[in-house]
């Protein structure tokens, strides 16, 4: 139990106050990267935050309008309409993944011939240019000459429209997003995987245990941390995600896959309203936030909960 | 080849326009003096395109006419769009000139300023060769170039009219003429359509943004103006949405599947495999449809006007020009290379590659010039384009916004919405939006 | 070996395929794209094995001009902004794990969190302003933003897990933090460190969005490049694979070198116990 207990240094302090003097000693250690991050991150934040109260648009002097800009995103039917696009489109992109992730860490984890090799095959996804392979995937999605209808064809399934059909766009880019990032979820539960003792493991064996329990009782927990991050990461890029949508569908058909992030790169680089983009890159800013603070409750209850049934 | 060799002797046609032209003397102007900024670097910002490519292949020669250096790069039009206006804005400018849409781009750069007044520079005779006049211009490129006031702040480069691709092929085989009408065009297309055989009748532009491109040219056909005397947009009119009726009806019921999400580049892949029997789309694909490595339809690929509508025939016009950012130090070396880019000899290589049209009618005119076009059929579809010709686009300044608003209306309706509401939507959200840019 | 073990390989074996074939099928189909010509490309039925191989197709990529130079940029800016972010993010993972100092960990988030769009406008506005532009410098900076969250954030999982009780031990004989963070704490968090630096290396390679603001003509890097070259002004489908081939190689290198290293620090099981 006491892997568990590590994980959670807070909670380990609460149990020995005798390590209480490890607490301010190492913020040397944090500094560097704390003013590195601080320099870079500030001065756009400040700036964005001063554009967006101000009417900031090509050729016409800037004019202070104060919150206007964030009462017209909530009269703005596209900019609405991105955000259940981007919820929709994050939560597919979070949970396929992290659950292929898992299961293909799992059997990563086992011994096979050939392993490093196919291992490095799977993660090749992740480690290509996302606007390369968004424009190859479009190919394949071509309803008339793409790939993936010919092999479709052969087992019988009548053609689709994938990325050209309002109905089914989304999930076809999931399916490239969960491609391309499935791989990095593996490297992260694997990583969890690795850092397990074999003791649990040898001793559910001797209790003959099958192998769904043992993943369920024992690797579950054990790598609850490594998942949480690997979600985190996951919600965030996909919130974010770009490359992929912008440069397979920029959004369409119509605005079918049109996500915040599309919205406010044409709001601010194709209109030229950086006012306006600044709102919409504050708003989505919280939104980001929101989501990870509901992501960061739902693991403390969870760690909680796990204390209390470990105590 | 035959075209090599003349594409020869145009080669010295052009260094006669663009250089030699000052040693045959005409006595009465002075001589450009082409050396006088000999030294210069200039800097030249480009969207990739043929356009672009005719003026890195041939720039040698204008530094060894003038003695200045340019750099010159191509960035993708949309990144090159974003990046000049980013600069721009900042007031200082990593480059002397500029390659600017008009269509997009005309009424934001003359309300921002950012363009520098050619028009004393086009009085200059040390400047400006004798046969480069305002009058040869176009009246579109003309409209394009000079601003309210009447001053020219950039010099029209390339026009791309929309026209009419047929295989020759398809039409046979069903015995269908090539359609002199929209309401022609739409039933033969129908005729066409054969899902089994994997062809169908039409194919163009379904994507939302790029899509207006083709709509406009139904629009103006169907006798629709964009902008009222007051600056009103006017496009959800009856006008309108007869126009997206045929819009609707062209691409749900003869079009490939998945058309929704098609921009130029799926609809020439569909055209070029054989696979749509006609399709609207700019003058500038011949080269590809001709290229027998990109190509199974080389020499059965018929070219002419689009077909007209019941209040006239138009050929949707949009266009490129060439600009000196208004920042720049060196607008005298600038122009001159402007008008070296415009010039003759330039302008029929540009057509002769069919890569574009020049905005000149002594070059488009010129039969010198058209013998050193490959591809008869398209040069005549193009000068008769021409006759025809009408902006395709308002001219305001959130034409993106405008483009991507009605756009996303338009591709909507192939998804069963209907026009009149899906137009009517879309112009209410874009009202707002243009009151406030064009405020001030 | 008994049945049931039997029966384990064969599931195990279909999983493997089932888990590895789509992204050996679709890079195959990538490195298909990349050898034919156009006419084969656009093809239906999909053609596999092109009867004329082009070649073409990477011989243009490599001969436009400046390849070496934007190649050498990606080099540059990648490498610099994943050793800033090694060298100030190991130890902030460090300290923010065995501070438990999760508030901080948040502030370092934000950086993940913003929309790198946003970044743009302001920071080409300053990097002008300090006359850095034309250099690699602003492309190095902004790549901070993605390298240095996820190294910190990868490393703050690993130390978490990392025994207390070895560093304790060196703590009571005498040994200072910073001596215990470089001989007890950084060897065992070597598959961490590769892990880090592998995504940071992906992340910053990958990133085109910065560069197309920031990147002059002598300063873009490799991706950017490549995205100016397989615009959208041609059919022209097997450049594109064979570009895109082609930036992908040099991560997929680095990856094959790595990868051993990863498997190493996994299989050595060097947070055993505790």
């Amino acid at each position: 139990m006491s892997v568990i207990t590590q994980t959670s240094p807070a909670a380990a302090k609460e149990a020995a106050p005798e390590k209480q003097w490890r607490r301010p000693s190492y913020w040397p250690f944090v500094v560097p990267a704390l003013v590195v991050v601080l320099a870079i991150i500030i001065f756009p934040w400040l700036f964005t935050i001063w554009m967006s109260l101000h009417e900031w648009k090509v050729g016409v002097p800037t004019t202070f309008v104060g919150l206007s800009n964030y009462l017209r995103l909530t009269g703005d039917p596209r900019f609405i309409e991105a955000v259940g696009h981007t919820l929709v489109y994050t939560a597919l992109s979070v949970l396929l993944p992290l659950m292929l992730g898992t299961l293909a860490a799992v059997v990563f984890h086992q011994k096979f011939a050939g392993r490093g090799f196919l291992r490095g095959i799977f993660i090749m996804p992740m480690m290509a240019t996302p606007v390369a392979i968004g424009l190859v995937w479009t190919m394949m999605f071509h309803p008339q000459l793409g790939v993936l209808n010919y092999l479709l064809s052969l087992v019988g399934i009548p053609a689709q429209l994938w990325v050209f059909h309002p109905a089914t766009v989304i999930p076809s880019l999931v399916l490239v997003e969960t491609w391309q990032w499935t791989p990095l979820v593996m490297l992260i539960v694997l990583g969890g995987l690795a850092a397990i003792p074999t003791e649990p493991y040898e001793s559910a064996q001797i209790d003959g245990a099958s192998f769904w329990q043992v993943f369920r009782f024992i690797t579950l927990p054990l790598i609850m941390p490594f998942l949480f991050i690997a979600g985190m990461i996951r919600m965030i890029d996909a919130v974010k995600s770009f490359d992929i949508i912008f440069a397979i569908t920029q959004g369409g058909p119509g605005s079918a896959s049109e996500t915040i992030n599309l919205y406010l790169y044409s709001v601010a680089f194709a209109y030229y309203d950086i006012g306006y983009g600044s709102a919409i890159a504050v708003i989505f800013f919280l939104l980001i936030v929101a989501l990870a603070a509901v992501m960061l409750y739902v693991r403390q209850r969870m760690l909680w909960t796990e204390m209390g049934g470990g105590a | 080849m035959v075209n090599h060799k003349i594409s020869r002797r145009t080669l010295l046609t052009g260094t006669a326009a663009a250089g030699a032209l000052s040693l045959t003397g005409l006595p009465a102007r002075a001589d450009i003096s082409w050396k006088k900024y000999s030294g210069t670097k200039l800097e030249v910002i480009l969207a990739k395109g043929p356009r672009g490519d005719n003026l890195q292949k041939y720039i040698k020669e204008f530094t060894d006419l003038s003695g200045i250096q340019v750099e010159s790069e191509q960035i993708p039009e949309q990144q090159q769009r974003q990046k000049v206006v980013i600069e721009l804005t900042s007031g200082r400018p990593s480059f002397d000139v500029i390659h600017l849409s008009y269509h997009v781009q005309k009424r934001q750069f003359e309300k921002a300023g950012w363009l520098a007044d050619m028009t004393p520079y086009l009085k200059d005779p040390t400047l400006t060769p004798p046969d480069l006049v305002e009058s040869d211009f176009s009246a579109a490129g003309l409209q394009y170039a000079k601003n309210d006031k009447g001053q020219m702040l950039s010099l029209p480069w390339s026009v791309d009219y929309f026209i009419l691709y047929y295989n020759k092929e398809l039409l046979q085989r069903k015995s269908i003429e090539v359609p002199k009408t929209l309401e022609e065009m739409a039933t033969a297309a129908e005729k066409l359509t054969d899902p089994k055989e994997g062809i169908y009748g039409f194919v163009g532009r379904g994507l939302r943004n790029a899509n207006m491109a083709m709509w406009t040219n139904f629009y103006l056909n169907y006798g629709g103006e964009f902008l009222d005397a007051k600056g009103n947009i006017l496009s959800d009119g009856p006008e309108a949405i007869e126009a997206t009726k045929l819009y609707q009806r062209l691409l749900t019921k003869s079009a490939p599947p998945g058309v929704a999400g098609f921009n130029w580049m799926e609809s020439m892949a569909s055209f070029t495999q054989g696979r749509a029997a006609m399709w609207i789309d700019a003058d500038g694909w011949a080269p590809p449809l001709e290229d027998p490595a990109a190509s199974r339809v080389v020499g059965k690929v018929g070219y002419t006007r689009v077909p007209a509508g019941p209040k006239g025939q138009f050929s949707s016009t949009y266009g490129d020009g060439i600009g000196i950012a208004a920042a720049s130090k060196n607008k005298e070396a600038a122009y001159l290379l402007c008008q070296w880019v415009a010039s003759k000899g330039q302008g029929a290589r540009l057509l002769q590659a069919g890569g574009g049209v020049p905005f000149r009618n002594s070059i488009v005119d010129d039969p010198e010039v058209a013998k050193g076009v490959k591809t008869k059929e398209w040069l005549q579809s193009v000068i008769d384009s021409a006759k025809i010709s009408k902006l395709g686009l308002p001219v305001i300044i959130p034409v993106a916004e405008y483009r991507d608003t009605v756009g996303a209306a338009l591709t909507a309706t192939l998804s069963g919405a209907d026009p009149a509401t899906e137009l009517k939507k879309a112009h209410e959200q874009f009202r707002p939006i243009l009151e406030r840019s064009e405020k001030t | 070996m008994n049945l049931r073990s039997i029966l384990g390989r064969i599931g195990l074996w279909f999983a493997i395929l089932v888990i590895v074939s789509p992204a050996i099928l679709f890079f195959l189909w990538m490195l298909s794209l990349s050898l034919k010509f156009e006419i084969d490309n656009a093809a239906y039925p999909p053609v596999f094995f092109p009867e004329h191989i082009a070649w073409k197709n990477y011989a243009d990529v490599l001969a436009s001009n400046r390849f070496l130079t934007y190649f050498l940029n990606s080099l540059v800016v990648t490498g610099s902004a994943t050793a800033l972010a090694l060298m100030v993010g190991i130890p902030a993972g460090y300290g923010i794990a065995r501070m438990a100092a999760h508030k901080s960990a948040i502030v370092i988030l934000i950086a993940r969190i913003t929309p790198g769009l946003s970044y743009l406008i302001p920071l080409f506005l300053l990097f002008q302003w300090l006359g850095l532009l034309g250099t690699l410098v602003p492309q190095i900076i902004i790549h901070l933003v993605v390298t240095v969250p996820i190294v910190i954030w990868i490393m703050i999982g690993y130390f978490e897990t990392t025994p207390l009780e070895l560093e304790e031990a060196a703590l009571i004989d005498g040994a200072t933090r910073w001596q215990v963070f470089r001989h007890v704490a950084l060897p065992i968090a070597k598959p961490g460190i590769a892990v880090a630096f592998i995504l940071a290396v992906i992340f910053s390679w990958n990133n085109f969005v910065f560069g197309i603001v920031l990147a002059g003509r002598e300063t873009r890097t490799l991706p950017v490049a490549v995205y100016n070259m397989i615009s959208f002004d041609q059919l022209s489908w097997g450049p594109l694979a064979a570009a895109a081939l082609i930036v992908t190689l040099p991560v997929l290198l680095l990856t094959v070198f790595a990868q051993r290293q990863i498997v190493a620090g996994l299989t050595a099981g060097a947070v055993k116990g505790g």
